[in-house]
């Protein structure tokens, strides 16, 4: 009897240890970040998935009250800088949570990456998790914090820079100072972008390519003020200063813009990865492509001319862009905002809008090197790149006609008369952004300016018939910041002060 | 098990009542000493003249006994003075003393409602009911087989209190909404678990608690008890408190209904055949509310005075009659004539021909087709070896012209005693089925217009339902007439016939077990089980199919335009769709298959000390494993007519890719499982009896983390035997009475798997499909706290026979409370997943069971039995922080929120209609198009559920049945009627912004609003005009879709039906004996003959089906001829 139990006791024993075994196995298919090739598929999903496009645009002084078209709560509530009441595509809260899944991918890539002892079979992997997780940073302290400002950073509440895998249902963060957020970007920007390689991309464009995480670099260093490492990094990101071929070729009449005459094929020109001026794309979860032309807070008339005039004011010639207007005229639009429609079902008539979204652009760069150049003393620099970006823009350009100067831009661009908000900027830097403000229109880009340089914007609102009432954000005013998400409180984050 | 002095193996089977009177008489009388024994035959019968095989006879005090033959007899030495027990399972046991007769005849009498009787089979172990501490019902197959009926879990219905069974679809292998004493979870499973014969039947996929009704081909397979032939069944045991399935622990939460099938019996060879000849009606118009091809005309008249019916229908999807006529007024024929002149009269005329035409969809799309089920079984076996084998055929040629299902089955048992201490069994169960069905695509929820869309949707029972009766199917020389559909002809006759889909399914089991007994107290138990099932779906679309034309259809430019199966090149925009389908149709396929291995060992150790104490410990292992593979393919450009060679066009692949869908898809799922168990029951003095099971189980479930892996559950329960008390001696009325409480802990899987992080494979979503990339994808953070869905549950049970077993009666009172439930909860989104599942909601539910049974009349020649069972149930979600959408809320399914049973239907609030157009308004709360308090429509994916108003749920509070009996003589009539009650139901959705010529109005429409101040008379909408359907949708409005969603369209879900009417005849013994027959009836059966009540506001709807198109049928009226002969 004895023998019975000792038998049936040991018996069990076994199966009990090749339990543990017998129950390692995934209940289902899932992947397994097993090689560096599988963690490189990984990284993929390391961009926030979500466009910024459609608020920061609305935000800022592009937009004006149409008087007719829809009225979304994701464009109307920020038109009117009132905290978003909408957390679905397009709305701030949506972009926050995208941003802060496109971390936890390059986390959990980290992680596994230290797992596997940091080999360099890992290297760029290590690189592409790294920038990544600083880019997606990056644009949650420039929307969600106070913007840089040296003065004020290191009180400025920022936003929290995830370092690890988030393991429990509700975890407690903590949102530092923007300084910190600022140095521990620069800390992950500095590491990965040496370990960068092109040849590791099967789709260069839409991953951390040299030229587009060196372009982030000199977007970064721009907005902290180190004026000396945007040159360097803008110019690694365009090597030999080669901007002239790669920008974007409105007035090329051998390029799509001008070989295409269908306008609807003309919107899937802008964001393709063939397209050279066109450094990073991602692709995001977005109506926005429906909206922009749209919506009732958009491009009208009066900011067409404000912002895209037909003439371009600084060289009197002729705008290359092409113009369209919908609804009458009422709304203006350039035909650079695409939606990729993904059907529920092959024949449904429902699914899911994708915009592709250029994060990197050579424009961009080409921007940011020319206002570091200017802060750097070097004036002349600046006005030939404005003169190489204006070779690409006006209509059967030439050279000796439309050559920018100095004194055009003095007289163009006073320093007094058309003040930008309270801050005076210098004619040089007024000329850059106006042009950066045409080029990115639609973009949401001229949002970053508006907070850089904390230019006052004003709103119009038409209240019915001819009444209208105007709204304006301050330089200061505090709604600048975005407000976190509601369920931040959870977290023990504090909200964004009122 | 459970063996003592007193009571040797057989006494397993013997009843309570036959050791109660064994008792008194050792008690009483003594033993008389007697010499000289002798050799006595005899012959037990049934109370009907039947004889009874399988009888244990034993002689009381001895180990001597036998078991009688099948036809009845048996021989035993017995001398005068002994006392011999007569019992079987199922009967009431009888002791008579032996006087030295020449023979011995008894006859016993089946108990009425068998469940205080004999054991309780848990899967696990077999007990003593008078041990048994949990809550349990025990059903005869033979008691509540309905004839006609062949999923086994349709016979369930009404037959055990606090056991729901609604037919939300009644096509074969659909399987109905079970619930066991209603919901425990929210977004889990609740669905009992079905175990045969010992073994955990595992689903082949797993269908979710919404996709139950959906109609989509998956639901075909969505019975696990499809491949059992009912009549292989011997009892049902439904387990529903804590201790009654303790043993099944971390599965447990839902219930369990334990099926053990027949074995052999010792004895002469029997041969049983069972026939079933089953006819079904046709439905008719006159149950429905749809118009009539005069009154649609009339409708239709005035859509064209609306300008709705314009010749512009000619470019548009459908048309139908109006269609028709423009087409003959546009299209000349080869001489240049045209088939109809475009004059008033000769319109009138072509449409006054429709007017008349009443056409009877049902009449022909429905057929009084035969069923015929067969079912032969033998069982023989001698004290050694018994073995059981039985075959059947079930053919439904089909109750609509498009469906048809064989199944085949075998069952083959055998039982091996090699010595006292060894015996092994060997099971083999194997089912074939080949099914057919109309042709369907899966159905997709739109949550923008609030609609599920079906492409191509040719389920022959709505169809009938939603297409004009103006509409023919044949013309005036006797051709078939096609109108349109998705742009190319069609004629739903001939699209059943090239529109087909075709289901294999083969399911095989070998199972087998061993026992060896140590000694007279310990006992070593194995079970094995391996189960493989492959199904097969085709999809068989042919070249002649309207979903095959639909992509060859481009006449003209608009049609191109417009038709959404052409291609549409991305690289070339201003390209006119081409179509990429020139020839062929699509074979698309889908294979499903499961592999299931179960292990148990189990020690039993039971003994009896100073007669008072009886002790019984079970310690047991199992393991299991289960692998599912779920596959499909689209295959395009099948030339079923041209050799099946397929021509496909590249672009046609093209076409799925940049839409980013695979044309092929593969997924596997794995599951392990292991646990440990132990129950130990203890019984003092046969009157107290306390419970205690622990159980350890381990799952993959829940990811490969091994922190979640484990999870304890526990039982604690006890019952007393009052009946067995001194003082109850004097109330002789009573028979058996015993209270029972069991309190436990039990689980079950939650949908979430992430105790580890969960990575998947997926394709960006970019727009050129040379930018896209096979990328990985994080689906779900780690959850480290992740854990099973649990609950606790408390139930106290009374259990009593009275009056000499002519009334029984069971009343049980249980609390469930459900914690750690999964559900969604928003998070701040910082870790990377805003949405996360946790193990945070709760929910509770209680209720009540009743069953109350008993031979109101017994006389000499005829008899009435009586069964009535109910039960009561409510939930309360008490904790979920989800945030369900409106459209979440709103469908036929039901919705979850706080504060809300599970499953409640929530509605928009109607408000009337507009004075000016008839178009109906609501309350909006804070629509987002404005701030008006009355709105055209709401929108469906808001938020903001606040202005919603709560219905009810949809599951129904009370169910139960009522079952009567009348016998006379050889005669006996069985009448079985069912109801529920204070549920809701989401009434069709009949209404839309714009009909076509092409639908089917219900009859509502004739008192719809037709001029301003109608609005005070109706609650019916307008039929828009063109200019208000031009506003309205222009405005992205969907008031027509809001109105099917609105309180308007809610209706009651009581009903009491009549389920079952069956007259049965058994042969007399003389007869029987005459042709050497051991048994033989002939039963009539209608099945769901009558609808006694239902709320009108129904209308002809079904109160249990969701008509939500595809395969799924509601229940059918039958008539049923059933034969049954023994040899």
């Amino acid at each position: 009897m004895k023998k019975i139990f000792l038998y049936s006791s040991c018996g069990l024993l076994l199966m009990a240890t090749g339990c543990s075994k017998f129950l390692d196995k995934e209940p289902d298919n899932r992947a397994k970040l097993s090689t560096p090739e599988k963690v490189s598929q990984f990284l993929a999903t390391s961009y926030p998935q979500a466009n910024y496009q459609g608020f920061t645009e609305t935000m800022s002084d592009n937009v004006e009250d149409i008087g007719n078209g829809g009225t979304d709560l994701e464009v109307s509530d920020p038109y009117r800088w009132l905290d978003s009441r909408q957390n679905q595509q397009d709305s701030p809260e949506f972009y926050w949570q995208s941003c802060y899944a496109a971390i936890a991918v390059t986390n959990e890539a980290l992680e596994t990456i230290a797992e596997a002892g940091n080999t360099t079979a890992y290297k760029t992997q290590r690189g592409e998790a790294l920038v990544s997780r600083a880019y997606a940073h990056f644009m949650l302290v420039s929307l969600f914090s106070k913007f840089y400002d040296s003065a004020t950073a290191a009180t400025d509440p920022g936003i929290p820079y995830v370092l690890e895998s988030e393991k429990v249902v509700i975890k407690q963060y903590q949102r530092n100072t923007v300084k910190y957020v600022y140095e521990m970007i620069e800390k992950d920007l500095v590491e990965g972008l040496p370990l960068l390689e092109d040849k590791n991309y099967s789709v260069p464009k839409f991953h951390w390519n040299r030229a587009a995480a060196n372009a982030f670099a000199a977007r970064f260093y721009l907005y902290k003020g180190n004026y000396a490492k945007v040159i360097q990094y803008a110019s690694e990101s365009i090597p030999g200063g080669a901007y002239g071929p790669n920008l974007r070729g409105w007035n090329d009449l051998t390029s799509p813009y001008n070989t295409i005459t269908d306008v609807t094929e003309l919107f899937k020109v802008y964001s393709k990865s063939t397209e050279a001026a066109n450094l990073l794309l991602v692709e995001t979860s977005s109506i926005w492509a429906r909206w922009f032309y749209t919506e009732r807070y958009g491009v009208g008339q009066a900011k067409q001319t404000e912002v895209y005039p037909s003439t371009d004011p600084l060289t009197g010639g002729p705008v290359a862009y092409k113009r369209y207007s919908i609804s009458n005229g009422s709304h203006q639009l350039i035909p650079k905002i695409d939606e990729y429609f993904v059907r529920a079902s092959v024949n449904a008539n429902f699914g899911q809008p994708y915009v592709m979204v250029p994060l990197f652009t050579v424009e961009d760069v080409l921007f940011n090197h020319a206002e570091a150049l200017y802060y750097t003393g070097n004036v002349t620099g600046a006005i030939a790149l404005l003169n190489t970006y204006a070779s690409r823009r006006i209509t059967n350009y030439n050279a000796t006609t439309y050559n920018i100067t100095l004194a055009k831009i003095n007289t163009v661009f006073p320093v007094v008369a058309t003040d930008l908000g309270t801050k005076r900027l210098p004619s040089v830097i007024q000329a850059i952004l106006a042009y950066k403000r045409a080029d990115f229109v639609h973009e949401g880009m001229r949002w970053f300016d508006v907070l850089r340089y904390k230019i006052q914007v004003v709103h119009n609102l038409k209240t019915g018939g001819s009444a209208v009432e105007n709204i304006t954000l301050t330089p200061n005013d505090l709604r600048r910041a975005i407000q976190l998400p509601l369920s931040a409180l959870q977290a023990g984050l504090e909200l964004n002060k009122r | 098990m459970h063996v003592t002095k007193l009571r040797p193996t057989a006494a397993l089977i013997r009843s309570a009542l036959g050791l109660l009177f064994f008792l008194s008489l050792s008690l009483f009388q003594g033993v008389q000493a007697q010499v000289g024994t002798q050799r006595v035959a005899g012959r037990v019968l049934g109370e009907d003249n039947k004889p009874l095989g399988g009888v244990s006879v034993k002689i009381v005090g001895t180990d001597r006994g036998t078991v009688t033959t099948d036809d009845g007899t048996f021989a035993l030495l017995l001398k005068a003075g002994d006392k011999v027990e007569f019992s079987s399972l199922g009967f009431g046991s009888k002791t008579i003393t032996y006087n030295s007769q020449k023979s011995l005849d008894v006859s016993l009498t089946a108990t009425v409602g068998s469940q205080l009787d004999g054991v309780v089979v848990t899967g696990f172990q077999t007990i003593d009911k008078k041990k048994f501490t949990g809550s349990s019902v025990n059903l005869k197959a033979d008691e509540i087989r309905q004839p006609g009926v062949v999923d086994v879990s349709r016979m369930l219905e009404g037959r055990a209190a606090g056991v729901s069974v609604q037919n939300v679809s009644s096509t074969f292998g659909s399987a109905p909404k079970v619930r066991i004493r209603g919901a425990t979870s929210i977004n889990g499973d609740n669905k009992p678990l079905w175990v045969v014969d010992g073994v955990v039947l595992e689903d082949i996929i797993n269908i979710s608690n919404d996709q139950l009704s959906s109609g989509d081909p998956t639901t075909l397979l969505g019975s696990s008890v499809a491949g059992i032939n009912s009549n292989d069944i011997e009892t049902f045991d439904i387990l529903k408190d804590a201790a009654a399935t303790a043993l099944y622990g971390a599965r447990a939460m839902n219930g369990v209904i334990v099926i053990t099938t027949k074995k052999g019996r010792s004895g002469k060879t029997s041969v049983n055949y069972t026939g079933n000849f089953t006819t079904q009606l046709k439905p008719m118009y006159s149950e429905y509310n749809i118009m009539n091809s005069a009154q649609q005309m009339s409708v239709l008249g005035e859509l064209d005075r609306k300008g709705i019916l314009t010749p512009n229908i000619l470019s548009g999807a459908n048309y139908g009659v109006y269609g028709k006529m423009y087409d003959y007024i546009n299209t000349p024929d080869a001489n240049g004539n045209f088939r109809l002149i475009n004059t008033t009269e000769a319109k009138a005329a072509f449409l006054k021909g429709y007017a008349a035409t009443n056409t009877d969809w049902f009449d022909l799309l429905f057929k009084n087709s035969l069923v015929q089920e067969h079912n032969i079984s033998i069982s023989s076996g001698s004290e050694k070896s018994q073995s059981f084998f039985s075959t059947s055929l079930y053919s439904d040629n089909g109750w609509t012209i498009a469906d048809k299902v064989k199944r085949y089955t075998l069952n083959f048992r055998n039982n091996y005693k090699f010595s006292d201490k060894l015996s092994a069994g060997f099971l083999t169960t194997a089912s074939v089925r080949q099914q057919n069905a109309p042709g369907a695509l899966s159905r997709v929820s739109n949550p923008v217009s609030g609609q599920y869309d079906r492409d191509f949707d040719i389920n022959p029972f709505s169809y009938a339902l939603n297409s004009s009766r103006t509409l023919t199917a044949f013309d005036a020389n006797g051709n078939r007439e096609y109108f349109r559909r998705n742009y190319a002809p069609f004629n739903i006759l001939t699209e059943l016939e090239n529109n087909r889909l075709k289901i294999n399914v083969i399911d095989l089991k070998l199972q087998g077990d061993l026992s060896y007994k140590f000694s007279k107290h310990l006992r070593y138990e194995f079970i094995g089980a391996l189960r493989y099932v492959k199904s097969t779906r085709e999809h068989e679309i042919t070249e002649n199919a309207n979903m095959a034309n639909a992509y060859r259809a481009a006449d003209n430019a608009t049609m191109r335009a417009s038709n959404q199966f052409l291609y549409r090149d991305p690289d070339n925009p201003a390209a006119e769709p081409v179509v990429v389908l020139p020839y062929g149709g699509f074979y698309n396929r889908a294979e499903d298959q499961l592999l299931n291995f179960d292990f148990r060992n189990s020690l039993n150790y039971n003994t009896t000390f100073k007669d008072k104490h009886d002790l019984t410990v079970l310690v047991g292992q199992q393991v299991k494993l289960t692998d599912r593979q779920t596959s499909s393919n689209t295959g395009y450009g099948y030339q079923y007519d041209n050799g099946g060679i397929p021509f496909v066009d590249y672009r046609i692949l093209k076409q799925t890719i940049e839409a980013s869908f695979p044309y092929y898809g593969m997924s596997k799922d794995f599951d392990r499982f292991a646990a440990f168990y132990s129950n130990v029951s203890y019984t003092f003095d046969r009157k107290y009896n306390i419970n205690v099971t622990g159980r350890y189980d381990g799952s993959n479930r829940l990811g490969a983390s091994p922190s979640a892996r484990w999870l304890p559950t526990w039982t604690v329960s006890g019952s007393w035997n009052i009946d067995q008390e001194k003082f109850m001696e004097s109330a002789r009325w009573i028979d058996y009475l015993k209270l029972r409480g069991s309190y436990g802990l039990t689980a079950s899987f939650g949908p979430a798997t992430n105790s580890e992080i969960v990575l998947r494979s997926a394709t960006t979503n970019r727009t050129i499909p040379t930018d896209r990339e096979s990328v990985i994808q994080l689906a779900n953070l780690e959850n480290a706290d992740l854990t099973w869905e649990k609950n606790y549950q408390g139930n106290i049970g009374l259990d009593a026979n009275l009056f000499k077993n002519r009334v029984n009666m069971s009343v049980d009172v249980y609390n469930r409370k459900s914690f750690d439930l999964i559900s969604q909860i928003k998070t701040p989104g910082i870790g990377g997943e805003t949405y996360k599942a946790a193990n945070y909601a709760d929910m509770s539910s209680h209720g009540i069971d009743v069953l109350i049974g008993g031979t109101i009349i017994k006389r000499r020649d005829w008899s009435w039995k009586a069964n009535i069972t109910f039960g009561y149930n409510t939930t309360k979600i008490t904790n979920v922080k989800n945030i369900p959408l409106i459209f979440d809320l709103i469908q036929a399914q039901g919705g979850n929120t706080e504060g809300y049973p599970v499953n409640s239907l929530f509605s928009v609030q109607y408000a009337g209609l507009n004075h000016y157009t008839g178009v109906p308004q609501f309350v909006a709360g804070t629509y987002k198009g404005g701030g008006d308090s009355l709105a055209a429509d709401v929108y469906f994916q808001d938020q903001d559920i606040s202005h919603l108003k709560y219905e009810g749920s949809v599951d129904p509070k009370y169910t139960g049945g009522i079952n009567n009996t009348f016998t006379y003589k050889a005669f006996s009539v069985n009448i079985f009627m069912t109801y529920q009650a204070g549920n809701k139901i989401r009434l069709y959705p009949a209404f839309r912004t714009s009909y076509s010529d092409f639908d089917a109005m219900p009859k509502e429409f004739i008192d719809r609003w037709v001029m301003p101040g109608d609005e005070l008379k109706t609650n019916v909408p307008s039929v828009v005009d063109a200019y208000q359907r031009y506003l309205i949708s222009g405005q992205g409005a969907q008031p027509y879709n809001t109105y099917n969603y609105s309180t308007a369209r809610v209706a009651s879900g009581d009903f009491i039906r009549v389920k079952n009417v069956s007259l049965t005849y058994n042969l007399g013994s003389a007869m029987l004996k005459k042709w050497h027959m051991n048994s033989f009836a002939i039963t009539g059966v209608a099945n769901n003959p009558w609808l006694i009540y239902s709320d009108k506001k129904l209308k002809g709807q079904d109160p249990e089906f969701f008509n939500t198109g595809g395969v799924a049928q509601p229940i059918q009226k039958q008539f049923v001829i059933s034969l049954k002969a023994g040899f």
